[in-house]
This record gives C-alpha cells, sequence and structure tokens, in this order.
C-alpha cells in the first residue's frame, strides 16, 4: 500500500477537519480562534503547531489522511485556482522536492 | 425490467473547473472533445436515469466510521457542497435524485450480501459535479448517486469492486420493476496521489496500461491486474478511484473505447475517457 497507508484514524485533527469542511462558523473559528477550536477537538500541542506551520510532511508523518493535508492548506492559503503556483502546492513542492514532476 | 443503455468513465479532476485554462491546449481540446464525445453518447442514448459511480473525498462521513458504499437516495440532489465552491468554480445546481431506484439497491443489497450505506442528502464533491458539468449541464437526468471508499485503509478490493458491479447490474435489471433506460457513468483517476508526497506527480506508464487493459476487454484479467497495491503504487489515496471503474465493467461487455488521455501535470492527474460500446 502507499502513503494513505500511513493514517492515524484516531487522531483528533482527523476528526476536527472533517467537521470544519462541513460547517461555516466552524472556518470562520478556524481562521480567528484556531487555538481554542483546537482544545475542543482534543488537539496535541503538536497537531497544533504543524497546522500552524502548515508543515505538510510533519502532517503527513503524523498521520493526517493526506487528503485532509491538502485541505488543511486550503484553509491556510485558500481554495481558488488551485494551480500548481498556489501557495497551498507550493507548500507540497517544499516539502517534497524529491517528487517534483 | 431496466435496460442499461450506456456506460461509459471519465476523470473528474477538480482541475478540469477550477483551473482548467492552467493546462496546455492540447489536453484543454483533448477534455473538451473526450467529454463532448460522451455527451454526444449519453444523450443518443435517452437515458431515464444516470447511475453514477464516484468515490467520497472524505466529506460524507467522519473518518472514524468510513463505509464502503454510499448511495444517494433523496429525492433531490443539490451541489456542489459550499466547501467546494471556490475549488471547482461552479455555480450551485440542483438535480432530480430517483428514491425509488436508490432505495431498492439499498434494500437489495443486503439481500446479495452487501451493506449500502445510504444519505438523504448525499453531499457532492467533484466526484459527481465536474462530470455533471460536462455531460449534463442542463441537469436534466435523474441521478442515483453511489460513492466508494478509494482512500481509507482498507480499501476494497478490485474483486470487490467488480462484485458491487455485478449487484448493481442484477438489482438494475432485475430486482427493479420499472421499464426505464439506465446510464452508467463511472468517475475517478486516473493516477494521482493528492495530499501525498507524490501530489505533484503522475504515473503515466500505469494509465496507459489501465486504458489498454480496457481496451483489451478481458474483465478477469483487469480484476487479477489491476490491484490496489498497483494502483497505490501509481499514487496513493487517488489512483483507486478507478474502483469505480472497476465497478462499471459488469455493466459492460467486451472492449471499451479510449476517447483520450494526458498524463496532466497542470491538473495534478492521469485525465482519461473511456465508452463501452456494448452493454449488457
Amino acid at each position: 500500500m502507499g502513503n494513505v497507508e500511513r493514517v492515524d484514524r484516531t487522531l483528533p485533527l482527523n476528526q476536527m477537519i472533517f467537521h470544519v469542511r462541513r460547517d461555516a462558523d466552524l472556518r470562520r473559528r478556524w481562521r480567528e480562534d484556531f487555538e481554542g477550536l483546537a482544545r475542543e477537538f482534543g488537539l496535541s500541542a503538536q497537531e497544533v503547531d504543524a497546522v500552524k506551520a502548515a508543515d505538510v510532511r510533519r502532517l503527513n508523518d503524523m498521520g493526517v489522511h493526506q487528503y485532509y493535508v491538502s485541505q488543511i492548506l486550503r484553509l491556510s492559503f485558500g481554495a481558488a485556482g488551485a494551480s500548481n503556483a498556489h501557495p497551498a502546492v507550493e507548500a507540497f513542492r517544499r516539502a517534497y522536492p524529491e517528487h517534483e514532476g | 425490467m431496466a435496460r442499461i443503455v450506456a456506460a461509459m468513465a471519465a476523470t473528474h479532476a477538480p482541475g478540469l473547473t477550477g483551473w482548467f485554462d492552467q493546462a496546455p491546449e492540447a489536453d484543454r481540446k483533448m477534455v473538451r472533445e473526450g467529454y463532448g464525445e460522451l455527451r454526444r453518447r449519453l444523450e443518443a442514448a435517452r437515458p431515464d436515469v444516470l447511475l453514477m459511480l464516484s468515490n467520497d473525498h472524505l466529506l460524507n462521513w467522519p473518518i472514524n466510521n468510513v463505509p464502503d458504499y454510499t448511495v444517494g437516495i433523496g429525492d433531490e440532489h443539490v451541489g456542489p457542497a459550499d466547501w467546494f465552491d471556490e475549488w471547482l468554480a461552479l455555480p450551485k445546481y440542483r438535480v432530480k435524485g430517483r428514491p425509488d431506484l436508490a432505495r431498492t439497491i439499498v434494500r437489495e443489497g443486503a439481500h446479495h450480501g452487501i451493506m449500502f450505506a445510504y444519505l438523504t442528502r448525499l453531499e457532492l464533491d467533484d466526484g459527481i459535479s465536474v462530470p455533471l458539468h460536462y455531460l449534463t449541464p442542463e441537469m436534466q437526468i435523474p441521478l442515483v448517486p453511489i460513492t466508494l471508499n478509494c482512500t481509507v485503509p482498507p480499501i476494497p478490493s478490485s474483486e470487490r469492486a467488480y462484485r458491487l458491479g455485478q449487484v448493481l447490474r442484477d438489482i438494475v435489471t432485475t430486482r427493479w420493476p420499472a421499464e426505464e433506460r439506465v446510464a452508467v457513468v463511472a468517475t475517478g483517476g486516473l493516477s494521482h496521489e493528492p495530499g501525498g508526497p507524490r501530489y505533484l506527480k503522475v504515473d503515466e506508464a500505469f494509465d496507459r496500461w489501465f486504458l489498454a487493459c480496457l481496451a483489451e476487454g478481458d474483465h478477469a484479467r483487469i480484476v487479477r491486474e489491476c490491484t490496489v497495491d498497483r494502483m497505490e503504487a501509481a499514487g496513493s489515496g487517488g489512483t483507486a478511484e478507478l474502483l469505480a471503474w472497476i465497478a462499471a465493467l459488469p455493466f459492460t461487455v467486451g472492449p471499451a473505447e479510449v476517447l483520450g488521455y494526458a498524463p496532466t501535470f497542470a491538473w495534478r492527474t492521469g485525465t482519461g475517457f473511456a465508452a463501452w460500446p456494448r452493454t449488457i
């Protein structure tokens, strides 16, 4: 199996992102009170730090589902016009330069 | 009993609507022609119902409880889900459902060894929205959406996806009394790894091999050789969306026509189209 095999389904961040994607009010809180929201969902300090740093490699390594990693980047950098020059995609290029192209 | 009047498969990459202009003109032309030909064939088949097989992008179920297969049983479907508005750059749309067929699938699935999850309000992501945009922009054909889990291990095997297709075929053609015309559309793939280390890679060799297998038309070989492991090796968490294409095979007879392919880096997905001239 590939990278998805590394997912930790019990990771609180994997629960939190599901609800945030489906609720505009939670998305507002993600922007305005991320740490408060993270506490309510029981995120660890490591999860909070990785999200705030938009650290793609660390998020993947800790067991965030890889699809949700891309969603976290969209929350950080916006979703419109997600070409390969978009900041959310550039973060992947920086994280895995060995896999480009 | 119902008849299968068309079977086809297509990529649903969000870039096909969200950042379409970022790809080379040759790739854009291939998509316009590929989806255009599928639309022409779909309209010529005059279906009463569209049975669409796709995958859920972790939108409809929390990751603590992910069913293998989900049926949308609502009277009406509304998309795209709000979270996908900017991503897909598509306007909101409404399309009628067919709860009579959808609920028959859920009920009869139990007698065929398949536990279908179902939702009255299935949130529609790129997997349904992008194909509908290209195939039925007027949203005139009632829809039964069925999603597969293609990204949370354990991902159903190719054998199980093929079995899913057999069960759906048998329910639609023998257990549902309506004398109606049903079109089957599978969406997903080809190679891609959304959010993984190889997000910026496409496996052209795998894609061309898979499409050649479809053109050969040997279902047993496809199920035997196009394993989840092989799809995962070609791009984790995304390539296995081709399970929806495999689930469409039991509705078909013989070779598929491959209507186009491009390894489109700009859309971070192998992009391709196929249709089966003969259905069961």
